[in-house]
């Protein structure tokens, strides 16, 4: 039981992560309608960058961090403005491939720094064990939850109460009606990017601790993107959610199921979800909504 | 006759004439140079074992040519970068094959990489030296063209696995594998070293290759209530076993592969992964307590890249310097054949890195097949057994 419990919050403190970079595909697919192939190069990068400004540069670990994720934020808008927004109009594939292709150019770029190529770090952050009565958790687990709900309230917030958090809805409602009633359009996009590359640099940054930094860590994304699905890909709750049931069910899958079962388990959970909720889970049970 | 057929034909004679020269002599090899490959991992997945290999090897070379060459000629060794990808593998080999001309091939890395590029070169006729691919294809069956210096996981983890058993009578073994072809190769070993003790394999979980986090697995070997897991893992799930271990408050002994060997393991891991055990088919060159050839080279290493060499650059050292003394040995008419010839009655005595004796006879191409036990005591590995037969 106790072991249950353990896994349990390994898992959601997974799944906090995976919901996290779900979130930012999800952002930037509801204002833009592309599925961005970068997020994992993103997250990656933005490790890297906190943890060359730390270790590297010297700064401390929290100007480090903040300065990562607002540096990979504007490589994001950066990238909008100089490429992205070119693909506004075209085919799908267009913007898939083009967001693939920077994808592989962060990752070359990062990989030409030999440090970064050829080992493996570990942020001095939250490593210490926390005892919660039975419980043994560790700090970092704590501090991705504890994060994560942070991000989560602060982005419900954005989206409900500021100006901009409205336009950007209203964008992802109907752009043509949006950019009607005055929604600068290609600035909202701008800024979607912006914020999902900042919000996939942040989930590499709570990733560090529970994990490590290196070249591969945005793999995660292979995990988040089933995730974004399965919450229907225009919901943000829905991706978070969908991203944190996941993470523990594939933990506890490990720990019940007969060894070789637990590899199938996310996948079969996935497209069991997807029958149920076609809509993802954002929409409700299926039929529900319209 | 048509003024322009005669220098058309002298020409054509010319080449054919040229062509027919070049096949007599051996290839890569001339008065002044031996051209060898490499085909390495720079910038894929084991980047972090391919560059102190391919620095380690340059340090030989260079060594060697700033003695004058073997019998006059500069060794030069030419560095194409798989990405760990067999495609770009096969590329590489052709390469490498036709334009350098290369006489051997050293140290390919990888087992998709080896194994996708071996015929490529084999074919070719260009030998096929101790690649880093555990994999018996490798030197087996005997080809008077491969030679291989590293046994299978399966062969070493025997070995290591019986040791451990009978050494701290272990009743309930079990075993943590990546689920790949590594893994699998691990858990032959480690089932055939219980069989022979007449002890069960009592629980065994594994991971897909990038995980992050292995908490259900050491939740689910707790529950089996192991008192020694062997970990069929890389350095990073290494780190990430023993940590979750350790935090849970759960005190097992774990004996990793060679491949968890690394001083990156506890560089990582810090007091999570004190008492670790692990196998070394040769020991990590520290600074601290270095004999003094040991410790001269160590500086020679630093001062020549800048940075402090690893179990991988001793590695690519000691397979150059096999090269070098094989090619002196085989004299001043280098051909393949006589190099190969001149490897099968090598014998390569331990030397001031601490490796094993390679031996190799022209029944035998693999030079060494004994592994030791290290163990993590005070944040370094420390050696614990000699070579287990």
């Amino acid at each position: 039981m106790l072991a249950a419990a353990q896994v349990l919050i390994s898992g959601v403190a997974l799944g906090c992560v995976y919901g996290l970079v779900a979130l930012s595909f999800v952002l930037i697919y509801k204002a833009t309608e592309t599925v961005s192939f970068m997020q994992g190069e993103l997250l990656m990068t933005g490790a890297f960058g906190a943890l060359g400004l730390h270790l590297g540069a010297g700064w401390p670990l929290g100007a480090a961090a903040l300065a990562a994720v607002a540096g990979v934020a504007l490589l994001g808008a950066v990238f909008e403005r100089a490429a992205l927004r070119r693909a506004v109009g075209r085919p799908h594939l267009v913007a898939v491939l083009l967001t693939f292709g920077l994808g592989l150019m962060l990752r070359g770029a990062v990989a030409s720094v030999p440090a970064a190529a050829q080992e493996t770090y570990r942020l001095p952050v939250a490593i210490d064990v926390v005892q919660l009565g039975p419980l043994t958790l560790a700090a970092g687990q704590l501090l991705v939850i504890g994060a994560t709900v942070l991000i989560a309230v602060v982005l419900a917030l954005f989206f409900r109460t500021t100006r901009v958090g409205l336009a950007l809805r209203a964008l992802s409602e109907d752009a043509r009606i949006a950019a009607l009633m005055g929604v600068p359009v290609a600035r909202m996009h701008t800024l979607a990017w912006a914020l999902g590359a900042g919000l996939a640099a942040l989930a590499g940054l709570l990733l560090a601790p529970i994990t490590f930094i290196h070249l591969n860590m945005g793999l995660i994304a292979l995990k988040a993107f089933p995730a974004a699905v399965l919450g229907g890909l225009t919901s943000l709750p829905g991706a978070l959610a969908a991203g944190i049931f996941l993470g523990v069910a594939e933990a506890l899958a490990g720990l019940a199921l007969p060894e070789g079962v637990k590899d199938v388990v996310p996948y079969v959970l996935l497209m069991l979800g997807l029958l149920l909720f076609p809509r993802g889970f954002g929409a409700g049970a299926a039929g529900a909504g319209r | 006759m048509n003024p322009f057929l005669k220098p058309a034909l002298v020409a054509f004679a010319s080449v054919v004439l040229s062509a027919a020269q070049a096949a007599s002599v051996t290839p890569g090899v001339t008065d002044r140079e031996i051209v060898v490959g490499t085909i390495s991992d720079l910038s894929g997945p084991i980047a972090l074992l391919g560059v102190p290999v391919r620095d380690g090897m340059l340090m030989r070379f260079d060594e060697a040519n700033a003695g004058g060459g073997v019998h006059g000629r500069r060794i030069r060794l030419v560095v194409e970068d798989s990405g760990y990808d067999p495609k770009r593998a096969v590329l590489a080999a052709r390469k490498l094959v036709q334009r350098d001309q290369a006489f051997a091939f050293i140290a390919d890395m990888g087992t998709p990489v080896v194994m996708a590029s071996m015929p490529v070169i084999v074919d070719a006729g260009r030998l096929h030296l101790f690649p880093f691919s555990p994999h018996e294809s490798t030197y087996l069956p005997l080809h008077p063209l491969k030679f291989q210096n590293f046994a299978p996981y399966q062969t070493y983890m025997e070995a290591a696995t019986r040791h451990m058993v009978q050494a701290h009578d272990y009743r309930r073994s079990c075993l943590l594998y990546q689920d790949d072809d590594y893994g699998l190769e691990v858990m032959k070993g480690v089932e055939a070293a219980l069989g022979k003790l007449g002890r069960p394999l009592v629980e065994k979980t594994s991971y897909k290759r990038g995980a992050t986090d292995l908490s259900s697995q050491i939740a689910r070997l707790r529950g089996a209530d192991c008192d020694f897991v062997v970990l069929a893992t890389v350095v990073r799930e290494t780190v990430a076993a023993m940590s979750e271990a350790r935090r849970i408050g759960w005190k097992a002994d774990m004996l990793v592969t060679a491949s968890g060997y690394s001083a990156q393991t506890h560089e990582l891991g810090g007091a999570a992964v004190e008492g670790l055990y692990g196998v070394s088919v040769l020991p990590h060159p520290y600074a601290e307590g270095a004999n003094r050839q040991l410790a001269d080279w160590i500086q020679r290493y630093r001062t020549r890249f800048n940075a402090d060499p690893n179990v991988w650059s001793v590695m690519g050292y000691t397979l150059a310097d096999m090269f070098v003394r094989t090619a002196e040995a085989a004299g001043p008419q280098l051909t393949i054949d006589r190099f190969a010839r001149t490897l099968e009655h090598m014998s390569f005595t331990r030397d001031y890195f601490g490796s094993p004796e390679y031996r190799f006879s022209p029944t035998d191409h693999l030079g060494n097949r004994y592994g030791r036990l290290a163990q993590i005591r005070n944040g370094k590995w420390e050696l614990i057994s000699d070579y287990l037969k």
